[in-house]
């Protein structure tokens, strides 16, 4: 079943900018992983299903709502991380969900306090005085309070240390065994091959592939096993190239960078 | 129809505020009303005779023998517009575009909120700061007159000249709410919020002031409202303070049309 539907969108901004004749969905119990370098329109897509934009060609809907007229429907069941996150800095963060609580006339205290706890967040400073790392837990935990059904999550894992990033892929990772649809946008080609089901790839505005994150990965992550004289080596060897070591034997994945990966489709759509 | 948590949140950014202009408007008027005593009366008059262009730039005129009249001179011309007016500049441009401008419109949006629910709680919060205002006056005007001159308390009168009043605040709160949802850059809705009332505010001293600048009367809507007709009672004297109620429903209505249609790159 489709739950997040994009249909030939087109958002010209001039100058190249913007996003063109962009499809893709994404399925209930689906983790959508949307990668792309910064610029490329990953947030222009969002804000169009968010509600904030209203699209000038081409539709976009959420469970069959359209997103700019029927956005509070389909809030109900959504959250979001915001790719810049801007809260009002005028609260505490304590303060803050209690509002977001209200405002959106929920109230899921338990789950609030297990991601506070998961993320070690204490909410109780004021936000402006927050760093960016503590800024994006507040907004995992505020995206996330309600148990949405939806998920929409731009750059969510930004600002945060290797410990947290790893506690957040956890987090999606129960999500969707709950079942729950997520969108992740992300500049990072290990983020999302680590959480994702299927990939859409976008550059200059334009979606370049989807596909399995699994066959992305065959195609852009080589391994190499090597022998070496003596098991120490091999260890020490492993230990330095981030790979692993089984007696003289060393296995080594590469990965490549996301800028790689564009070549290899912009070289693949010249030949 | 509204929020009543982002209601209850905006009201409580309002409050320190809202004391603030209390406070001045106390103050301004206790010692103002004070003022009124027929000696003193013949001092005002003697500066607006020195200085006749420059009183009446500020709204005073000279003659006034009531207290009312008084008051109308010496209040209702620049502090009781003044003050509210600086309330409606700031606080309008708080209430959508400074929202937008940060990016932390997001989280209100970002809720089953609709638009026109957010878009009419941001103007209720607005206009509840210019009618506690307005209130405020009016009891104070009340207290301070029935404890010092009884006898010339004449309610029906100022609540008359009130009304017009609140209505001359609902257009600049018009203005400022509607420059608010148009622009999606703070410093922008502030300059015109704060421009274009202020504009009209320099027009009217002017038409004031001379003779000559009389023809500017015509270029502000603080014409409207004209506390010396509302006062003397004359026929048609609210004729104006109705445009302005009117003008001020069609900017709120702009305005909230402009929000729920705008594209905001949050």
């Amino acid at each position: 079943m489709r739950v997040i539907e994009i249909k030939n969108l087109t958002r010209d901004y001039g100058e190249g900018k913007g996003i063109f004749n962009v499809s893709f969905q994404v399925n209930k119990g689906e983790v959508f992983g949307f990668l792309g370098p910064n610029g490329a329109g990953k947030t222009t897509a969002i804000r169009h299903l968010m509600g904030f934009i209203q699209s000038k060609s081409g539709t976009c809907t959420i469970c069959g709502l359209d997103c700019w007229k029927e956005s509070a429907k389909i809030q109900k069941n959504l959250g979001y991380i915001s790719g810049e996150i801007h809260f009002f800095d005028d609260m505490t963060g304590t303060e803050f969900l209690n509002f977001v609580s209200k405002y959106r006339g929920i109230s899921n205290a338990q789950k609030q306090k297990d991601l506070l706890n998961r993320f070690e967040l204490d909410p109780k400073g004021k936000i402006k005085k927050m760093s960016k790392g503590m800024k994006q837990k507040l907004g995992i935990v505020t995206a996330f309070m309600h148990d949405p059904e939806i998920l929409i999550l731009d750059e969510p894992s930004s600002g945060l240390d290797p410990l947290m990033q790893n506690r957040f892929v956890e987090l999606i990772d129960e999500e969707k065994t709950k079942g729950k649809t997520v969108l992740l946008s992300s500049h990072i080609f290990e983020e999302v091959e680590r959480t994702c089901d299927r990939i859409g790839i976008i550059r200059n505005g334009k979606l370049v592939t989807v596909d399995s994150a699994e066959t992305l990965r065959q195609r852009h992550v080589r391994t190499y096993h090597l022998t070496l004289s003596t098991p120490e080596e091999a260890a020490s060897f492993a230990k330095d190239f981030d790979g692993v070591a089984s007696g003289v034997n060393v296995t080594i994945t590469s990965k490549q960078k996301l800028e790689s990966i564009f070549m290899d489709y912009y070289e693949g759509g010249q030949a | 129809m509204i929020n009543g948590t982002l209601y209850r949140r905006e009201m409580k950014k309002s409050i320190n505020m809202l004391l603030f202009f209390m406070a001045v408007l106390t103050m301004y008027m206790v010692i103002i009303i004070g003022f009124y005593d027929p000696k003193m009366m013949k001092m005002l008059d003697g500066f607006y005779a020195m200085m006749p262009g420059l009183m009446a730039a500020v709204g005073m005129k000279a003659g006034s023998t009531t207290l009312l009249g008084f008051m109308v001179s010496y209040l209702y011309g620049a502090v009781l517009i003044i003050f509210p007016m600086i309330y409606s500049i700031l606080r309008a441009n708080d209430l959508i575009a400074k929202y937008v401008d940060s990016g932390s419109m997001a989280v209100l949006l970002a809720a089953p909120v609709k638009r026109r629910t957010i878009v009419i709680t941001q103007l209720s919060a607005l206009l509840s700061g210019v009618c506690l205002l307005m209130l405020y006056t009016t009891v104070l005007e009340l207290i301070v007159i029935g404890y010092k001159y009884p006898q010339e308390l004449l309610v029906a009168d100022l609540l008359r000249l009130n009304l017009g009043l609140l209505f001359l605040h609902f257009l600049i709160a018009g203005i400022c709410f509607l420059s608010s949802c148009i622009f999606s850059q703070s410093n922008y809705s502030l300059a015109f919020g704060a421009g274009i009332p202020t504009l009209m505010y320099i027009f009217q001293m002017l038409a004031n002031a001379g003779k000559k600048a009389k023809m500017f009367k015509y270029f502000t809507f603080f014409t409207l409202f004209d506390p010396d007709s509302i006062v003397a009672k004359e026929a048609g004297a609210f004729i104006g303070p109705i445009i302005l109620f009117i003008g001020a429903i069609a900017l709120y209505l702009l305005g909230g049309i402009i929000y729920c249609k705008k594209d905001m790159s949050l």
